[in-house]
This record gives C-alpha cells, sequence and structure tokens, in this order.
C-alpha cells in the first residue's frame, strides 16, 4: 500500500491528475460563477425593485396626482428602509417632490437605476410623474460575495467526496490486485507449476484476465524452455557423435576463413598436410601457405567458393614438410560468417591410376608406339602449337601394309605380331627422335614428321620408309616380303585439323594402294572429292535399296544346236529417279565395296526366283542365272538363303543358276569351295563367268565344283575363221567339253559367229545378236522371236 | 380601455333608464366658459384650485348617499363612490390637499355654488337654470351639437 503511495505508484498519480483536474474544473466553475453571480444578483435586484415598486405603486400616482410632497416621503423613506435602495427620486411633472438617498457618502450607481413613469390614478394613460429608484451597489456586492463562498462551498465538498472516491475505487478495485499480483510474480516459479491466483472478485474483470494470460504465458515460456533444454541435450548427443567422426575420419576435415587460415582441423588433416598438431594452438596456419604446386589453385579454389557461396572441387598437389608429395582432392563448402568446410581426400593412388590409364589409353601395347586416340592428341598438340607459333608445319605419313592379312593368314598370328613389332623398329630408324610414331590399327601405321613441309624431303623420307620396310623379314627362318603404302597429307595445306589429315592421308594411301602398293601418293584435294562424291552415291544407293529403285532386265542365252531360247542372264539396272537408268558397272563397284552388296544380293536372289515362278507358270522351261560377286561369298549370300527363296516360290533348283568369277576363286580357296559345294548340294548350277581373261588356271575347272564355262565376249568378238581368238575358242570348248563342262558364248554380235559357234559345238550363245537385256515384261516376246529366227536358218 | 370607456359612455348616453345626468356647472356670472374632463376631475380630485381665470375654484360635492354622486364620479374617473371615499380618506392624514366642499342636502349644492366664489359644481341637468352655466356635460345635447359643430 506504502508502494502505491510512492511517486510513480498509479495511485499517487491518479490522484495527482484528479486533484489538478478538479482544481482545473473549481476554478473554472468560480470564475464562471463570479461572471453570471454579478449579473445574476444584479438582475434579482432588478426584480425585487420592481416588485418594490408595485407595492408603492398606487400610493405614488396618489401622492404626484395631489403633488403631496409629504406623502411622497412617506413613500420615498418607505423605499429607502430596503437595503437595496440607495436613493429614490419622485417627480411630478416637471418638479422634482422628493429626493432622498440612504448614505451621502455612496456614489449611487446610475447605471443601474430603476425609473417608472406615474399615472394618473384616474386617467390611465395619463403620466404625471416619474420615480426612480438607485440600487445599491454594496448591496448587491455582498449577495455576489455571499453566492461566491457558498458556490466554493459546495465544489470544495462535492469534489472532494468524487475524489475520495476514486481514490478507494482505484486501491480496492486496481492498485490492491496489481500489487498482490506483483508480490505473488516475484515469488513465482513457473518450471515448478506455480501460477498466478485471479484476486478474489476479479474473475471477469480485466485483472482477471490480465492474471490469466499471464498464466498461459507462462505456461507457453516454461513449453519453450522444455523444448529448447530437450534440444539442446540432442544438440549436445549429436556434438559429441559429428566430434567422433570429425576426429575418426580417414578424410581430413576443416574450417578455414575467408583469408586462408585454418580455423580448426581434424588428426586426419593433420595427416594428410604434414601439420604438427602443437601448431593448431597457433591458429595461423593458412591453407594458402602450404606448399602447393600451384598455389593459384588454392587461391581460385578459396575465392569461388566465397564468392560462388556453393560448394567448389579442387585437385591439388602438395609437398608435405617431410619432403613427400601427394594429390589432395579438395571440396570447400561455405557455413555461413565467412568461414569454409573443407573435406580433403588423399588421391594420390587415383592419380598414379589415372596416369598409368591415359599413357596406356594413348599406347599401342603391342609396339609401345602412340595408338589412334595418341595420335590424334599428338596431331591436336601439334596443330595448337602451330596456331600459337605458325612456323613451316607438318607433315603426317599413312602407311598401309601391302595384302597383311594375306601374309598372316599364311604364317599365323603371332608371327604377324613379330612383323608388326620389326615394322615399328625399323619406322624408328627412319624417323628424326622428335618425329611421331603411331598404329593406328592391325597394318596400318603413321608418322608424324615436324617442320618437315617441302615435297622433296618428304619423297627421301617416304622413299627411305619404303625401303627400310621392303627388307625381308625373316619368320622362323625363312624371309617374308612386304610392301607398304603410303599416303602423305602436309598441315596446314592438307587439312586443318586431326581428322581431316587423317582422312585425307588414308585417301591418299588408298589411291597409292590402288595403283598397286609399294609406293607413296601426296593427297590431292580432287581425292577428297572423289571420296565425297562416293559418299553421295553410296546415300543414294542405300535409298535406292529401301525404295527397290533397282530392277532386274534379262538377256536370252540360246541353246545354239536346238535353236531356241533355253534361259537368260538376269541383270541388274538401277532405275534412278532423276539420273534414269543407270548402269551397273557405274554403281556395282560402290556397292561392292560399302557393305550394301549383301543386301542387293539378297533382293536379287528373290526378284530372279519370282520371275521364275512366273515363267513357270506361264510354261516357259527356261533357267535364270544370276550374278555373284566375291563379296558376297561366303556369308552374303549363304546357301541357306539359296535355298529359303527356292523353296519359297516353288522352283526347281536346277532353274537357277549362280554366275561367279576366278577372283571368288582366288580369294579364299576355303572357304569358296565349301559354299560352291554348298551351293551345288542343292541342285543349283553354277557358272564360271568371264572365263579367259584372268589367270584362266585349268587347274580350277578340277578343283571346283563348276558346270558351266562362259567364254568372255573379247574372245568371242575377236572371233575370225583361223585366227587366235578361233582357236582359243575351241580349245576351250573341247577342253570344257572333256571335263564335262557346259560352255556358254558372250558377246555374240553377228550372224557370223553365232555359225562359228554352231560349228565348233559350243553350246550355248548370248549376246546383242540375238537380244539386247530386255525388262522382263519384254522377255515372252523377245524370247518367241528369237525362237522363230533361228527356226528358219540364214533369216 | 378610453376606447372601452367611450363605448360604455356611449350606452348610458342612449339608456333611457338613467336619469342621473350630472353637468358641471359654474355660476354664471363667472367667466369661466368651458372646462375639459381632465379640467374638471382636477378641480373635483384635488389636484388643482384653479381655474383659466386664475381664480381659485372650489368644487362642491353632492351629499355622499346621492345618486348624482356616483353617477358624475362614475362618469368622470370610473370609480366608484366608495373608491373616491377611499382616495380622500388616504389623503386626508398625510396631505394638503382637501376635498370638494360637502353638502348634506340637494339644495345645498346650488346655494353654495351661486354663494362661493369660484364655485363649481355639478347638477342634474333639468336643474340648470339661468343663474348657472354649464362648463362641462358628459354627453352633449344634439342641438348643442348641432350648434356647436355645423
Amino acid at each position: 500500500m506504502r508502494a502505491a503511495l510512492t511517486r510513480d505508484g498509479i495511485l499517487f498519480r491518479s490522484i495527482l491528475v484528479t486533484l489538478l483536474a478538479f482544481a482545473l474544473v473549481g476554478f473554472a466553475t468560480l470564475a464562471y460563477t463570479v461572471q453570471t453571480a454579478r449579473s445574476a444578483a444584479e438582475e434579482q435586484s432588478r426584480v425585487r425593485l420592481e416588485q418594490l415598486l408595485d407595492t408603492v405603486q398606487s400610493t405614488l400616482r396618489v401622492a404626484c396626482f395631489v403633488k403631496d410632497q409629504e406623502l411622497a416621503r412617506e413613500v420615498a423613506s418607505g423605499l429607502l428602509s430596503n437595503t437595496e435602495v440607495l436613493r429614490v427620486t419622485i417627480h411630478e411633472g416637471d418638479n422634482q417632490l422628493i429626493d432622498l438617498q440612504r448614505r451621502r457618502t455612496a456614489r449611487p450607481d446610475a447605471a443601474n437605476a430603476l425609473e417608472r413613469s406615474i399615472h394618473s390614478p384616474f386617467i390611465e394613460g395619463d403620466v404625471i410623474g416619474r420615480v426612480r429608484l438607485v440600487p445599491d451597489p454594496e448591496a448587491i456586492a455582498g449577495q455576489v460575495r455571499a453566492e461566491i463562498i457558498e458556490r466554493s462551498l459546495q465544489l470544495t465538498w462535492q469534489l472532494t467526496l468524487i475524489a475520495g472516491a476514486m481514490v478507494v475505487t482505484l486501491l480496492f478495485f486496481v492498485i490492491q490486485p496489481i500489487s498482490a499480483i506483483s508480490t505473488e510474480l516475484h515469488r513465482m516459479d513457473p518450471t515448478a507449476g506455480d501460477r498466478l491466483q485471479i484476486p478474489a472478485g476479479h474473475a471477469k474483470t480485466e485483472i482477471g484476465r490480465l492474471v490469466r494470460d499471464v498464466n498461459a504465458l507462462a505456461g507457453r515460456l516454461v513449453h519453450a524452455l522444455d523444448e529448447e533444454h530437450a534440444l539442446r541435450l540432442q544438440r549436445e548427443i549429436d556434438e559429441r557423435k559429428y566430434h567422433a567422426i570429425f576426429d575418426n575420419a580417414e578424410s581430413g576435415i576443416f574450417i578455414v576463413d575467408r583469408d586462408g587460415r585454418l580455423a580448426s582441423w581434424n588428426p586426419a588433416l593433420a595427416r594428410l598436410f604434414g601439420i604438427v598438431v602443437s601448431e593448431q594452438a597457433g591458429g595461423s596456419m593458412r591453407l594458402d601457405a602450404l606448399r602447393w604446386d600451384k598455389p593459384e589453385i588454392i587461391a581460385e579454389l578459396l575465392d569461388h567458393a566465397f564468392t560462388a557461396r556453393q560448394p567448389s572441387t579442387r585437385e591439388a598437389c602438395l609437398e608435405r614438410t617431410d619432403g613427400s608429395r601427394c594429390w589432395l582432392d579438395i571440396v570447400l563448402s561455405p557455413v555461413g560468417d565467412e568461414l569454409l568446410q573443407g573435406i580433403a581426400h588423399d588421391i594420390s593412388e587415383l592419380k598414379a591410376a589415372e596416369a598409368t590409364a591415359r599413357r596406356q589409353a594413348l599406347i599401342d601395347p603391342l609396339t609401345g608406339l602412340a595408338n589412334r586416340a595418341g595420335l590424334e592428341q599428338h596431331l591436336s598438340n601439334a596443330i595448337r602449337q602451330q596456331h600459337r607459333q605458325p612456323g613451316a608445319g607438318f607433315t603426317l605419313i599413312y602407311i598401309d601394309l601391302d595384302r597383311f592379312r594375306l601374309i598372316i593368314e599364311g604364317i599365323g598370328v603371332s608371327a604377324g605380331d613379330e612383323i608388326l613389332r620389326a615394322v615399328a623398329g625399323r619406322l624408328g630408324t627412319t624417323v628424326k627422335h622428335n618425329d611421331m610414331l603411331a598404329r593406328l590399327s592391325a597394318d596400318i601405321f603413321a608418322v608424324i614428321l615436324l617442320a618437315l613441309h617441302d615435297d622433296e624431303t618428304i619423297g627421301r623420307v617416304t622413299e627411305r620408309i619404303m625401303a627400310a620396310l621392303n627388307q625381308p623379314y625373316l619368320v622362323d627362318g625363312s624371309p617374308v616380303q612386304l610392301s607398304a603404302s603410303l599416303g602423305v597429307t602436309r598441315f596446314p595445306d592438307d587439312g586443318n585439323d586431326a581428322p581431316s589429315l587423317l582422312r585425307n592421308a588414308e585417301l591418299a594411301c588408298d589411291k597409292a594402294k590402288a595403283g598397286g602398293g609399294q609406293r607413296s601418293e601426296f593427297f590431292d584435294p580432287a581425292l577428297a572429292e572423289a571420296a565425297e562424291q562416293r559418299r553421295h552415291m553410296e546415300n543414294d544407293l542405300r535409298q535406292a535399296l529401301r525404295e527397290q529403285q533397282f530392277e532386274l532386265f534379262f538377256q536370252p542365252i540360246v541353246d545354239i544346236a536346238a535353236g531356241r531360247v533355253a534361259g537368260a542372264e538376269a541383270l541388274i539396272r538401277w532405275r534412278h529417279p532423276e539420273r534414269g537408268l543407270v548402269p551397273p558397272d557405274r554403281f556395282i563397284p560402290l556397292i561392292e565395296q560399302s557393305g550394301l552388296i549383301d543386301g542387293l544380293g539378297l533382293w536379287v536372289l528373290d526378284d530372279a526366283c519370282r520371275q521364275l515362278a512366273e515363267w513357270q507358270r506361264a510354261g516357259r522351261p527356261h533357267y535364270l542365272s544370276i550374278n555373284v560377286s566375291g563379296r558376297q561369298i561366303p556369308h552374303g549370300l549363304p546357301p541357306a538363303a539359296v535355298a529359303e527363296a527356292l523353296a519359297r516360290h516353288g522352283i526347281p533348283a536346277s532353274r537357277l543358276a549362280l554366275e561367279i568369277t576366278e577372283g571368288i576363286l582366288l580369294a579364299n580357296i576355303g572357304e569358296a569351295q565349301a559354299w560352291l559345294q554348298a551351293v551345288q548340294a542343292l541342285g543349283v548350277r553354277v557358272y564360271l563367268d568371264d572365263f579367259g581373261t584372268g589367270y584362266s588356271s585349268l587347274s580350277y575347272l578340277n578343283r571346283f565344283p563348276l558346270d558351266t564355262l562362259k567364254i568372255d565376249r573379247s574372245f568371242v568378238q575377236d572371233m575370225a575363221t583361223g585366227n587366235n581368238a578361233h582357236s582359243l575358242v575351241i580349245a576351250i570348248v573341247a577342253m570344257a567339253r572333256s571335263v564335262g563342262l557346259q560352255v556358254v558364248a558372250e558377246g555374240v554380235e553377228t550372224a557370223g559367229q553365232l555359225e562359228i559357234l554352231s560349228a565348233i559345238g559350243c553350246q550355248y550363245a548370248q549376246g546383242y545378236y540375238l537380244s539386247r537385256p530386255v525388262t522382263a515384261a519384254d522377255f515372252p516376246e523377245v524370247a518367241s522371236e528369237i525362237d522363230r529366227r533361228l527356226a528358219t536358218p540364214g533369216a | 380601455m378610453p376606447t372601452r370607456l367611450f363605448f360604455l359612455l356611449l350606452l348610458l348616453a342612449n339608456c333611457p333608464t338613467v336619469d342621473a345626468e350630472p353637468v358641471v356647472v359654474v355660476a354664471a356670472q363667472q367667466a369661466t366658459e368651458r372646462l375639459s374632463r381632465e379640467e374638471v376631475a382636477n378641480i373635483f380630485l384635488g389636484r388643482y384650485r384653479a381655474l383659466a381665470s386664475g381664480l381659485p375654484a372650489q368644487p362642491i360635492d353632492q351629499p355622499p348617499a346621492s345618486a348624482l354622486r356616483s353617477a358624475f364620479y362614475q362618469q368622470l374617473v370610473n370609480k366608484d363612490t366608495a373608491s373616491i371615499n377611499a382616495y380622500w380618506s388616504r389623503l386626508h392624514f398625510s396631505g394638503k390637499a382637501t376635498p370638494p366642499l360637502q353638502t348634506t342636502e340637494e339644495n345645498e349644492v346650488i346655494r353654495q355654488l351661486l354663494s362661493i366664489p369660484g364655485g363649481i359644481a355639478y347638477v342634474e341637468r333639468k336643474q340648470v337654470d339661468q343663474r348657472m352655466r354649464i362648463v362641462f356635460e358628459f354627453m352633449p345635447r344634439v342641438t348643442h351639437e348641432s350648434r356647436v359643430n355645423p
């Protein structure tokens, strides 16, 4: 309670404010009272005087009427007996009847004088005199004073009463509860479950609400404290856990600040960095002050991690204080407060393994030379070098051993590897030590001649290489002869990048090989152009195969003795949508090279069988021969596929003939033989085409199962009675007959040639004299026409 | 009030039952010719006691109980006899003003009028003769009127 009365207490303040307010109200009220009391007093005085005059009016009238001074004096004295009247003056007409004043000393207040006319008592409206009363100002002043005193007293006790009531109210309804709550709050321990009591009678007041709010707040605070406590416990556990991880981790873990100073680190990092533990106390270790191979990497890493605000990784090589070196993978992640958390792994072994792998990836294990990747890298380096420092350029030589595959087949793979190693050794002796050697694939090598550009020198080098490689190699004591084709490209004339240099060198080498091998060719842009054209053509052919732009034409083959058409040779044509009909010699070589030949061959087989089936249905007993390329044997046209096609179209195998060339027999004797036997076992006949142009070895006729020879058109066309060609044809026919082979003469263009062949005893003929190749639609007509023509000799 | 008074007078004048018709007269030899109602009232109620001629006037009242007296004051100042008596009673003690000369009988009025210099009295109209002159009448005769206001 005493506390409530201190200067800062609510009670004290309230009382002060109330008193001030009341003083203000009191003064204002009194001021108003002073102001109004006077006029009210004057007004009241006037009213009273008026009433006073009313009481003496009739006497005054009479007095004036009769001008009776005595009577007037009597009336005036009577009026003066009223204390409020100071002076009375009565006039009759213009004559003053009487003028009486109470105290001569007092100054009459003329302003407030009351004057009234006096009428005749007998004639209304007849004014016969006037009376004038002057009120006594002292009397009025006294009244005013009394009034003010009374009002002041009244106001004082009223205000005192109200103030007292307020103080009591405040004390009992506000201050006492609050101080009780305050005392309780001081004693209260919320965590022990203490809560405030609502003061009696305050259950529904603001005090009650306040107490409830405080209690609720205390509850929430206690709850929050409990949670915080639990969290802190959990955090301590976590921290111990993380500390264990930190201490026991294999990786180096550390904290580094913006300046590169290491704030803390774990034992693993100390081991990695070779830091002595006591240095940790100093805390002045700087990450970038360690002996890095490239300190700028660390500076850049720090900078990047801080500016990018995300984890950054670098690999760096560190030299430890003990002199050992190790590769570290360092990851820095921002953790706020201008700090980075770092993790360092020892990647020395990984680096070493990587270097080995990289080396191995670039090196050919057999010869120890660079492989293709190594060459390409070296080329790129050389090109970059040239760009940085333009010089004389350099030269790339592409070396392909001629017919190396055939040799391998003959001597075996391991002997081949021996030879390749020897080739690598010999190449090494032909170039300078800073030139580069590479083995690109099995029998392909390459040389980069640095700072060498003029054709003459290059020519000397290629001669030297060829000469070196041309020396016999001793395999198991017997000499093996090798030759090589070389393609030469020069940077920057023949190509600006490694792939084009390599491609162009290969093109040049292909040209050398096409020229027979054992030679070198410089790259010629025309080669690239031709290659480009070939690529175009190849695309066209692929499309042609997809869109079935190919078509079979048929050239009749005549049984000379019987004088009628026995069969036909199927010849492929390409009906190009823009270029029209393309002859086979324009696209077959490319088809063979590109590997499209297999697809085309199967299509030809299928289409021929379809045609045979059609003829069969039409009652035509003709056979049909199709050309088979050496590339189709043995896998491009497997005997099973032939059997399947025949079966699918329901054709006897004897109706189909396959024409092969000598090259097939030469290329792979074993495979060719097996394939021929399989085909013949089906009942399909085999023709040897273009007989007489190549080796025309008679041993073939013995070794390979053949049915028919086709004498090359050159013999037939040159044939005249008695000449060499004539004799050769006679000999071939005779020989064939002797080994049981039939003969077809190709290129018959005149009736004379047909007669000669008939005379010789050649069984079959084919050529323009009989018919050009025709479409399937025209064939029946052409065949009938030939039959008619041959039936009438001399036509 | 004067208007109402006027109507009342008019009523009285036309009423045949009113036989008392006082007129104010003076002795014929007096110089006074005419008096206003106000002059009459002033003289009879003690305000002035002088005539226009300068002579002091002596008003003479009819006997207190006479109907004429009552009618006179009633018509003159609209007061009944009691009021007039009270008036004079008040003045009697304090003032110098004196009431009109009191008579005891009707005949005495004319006698006093003729005998007292400056005498002035009110009589019934029919009592007026050559010895006296009418100086004020409440209801002038029509003849008089026609004569006075042609």
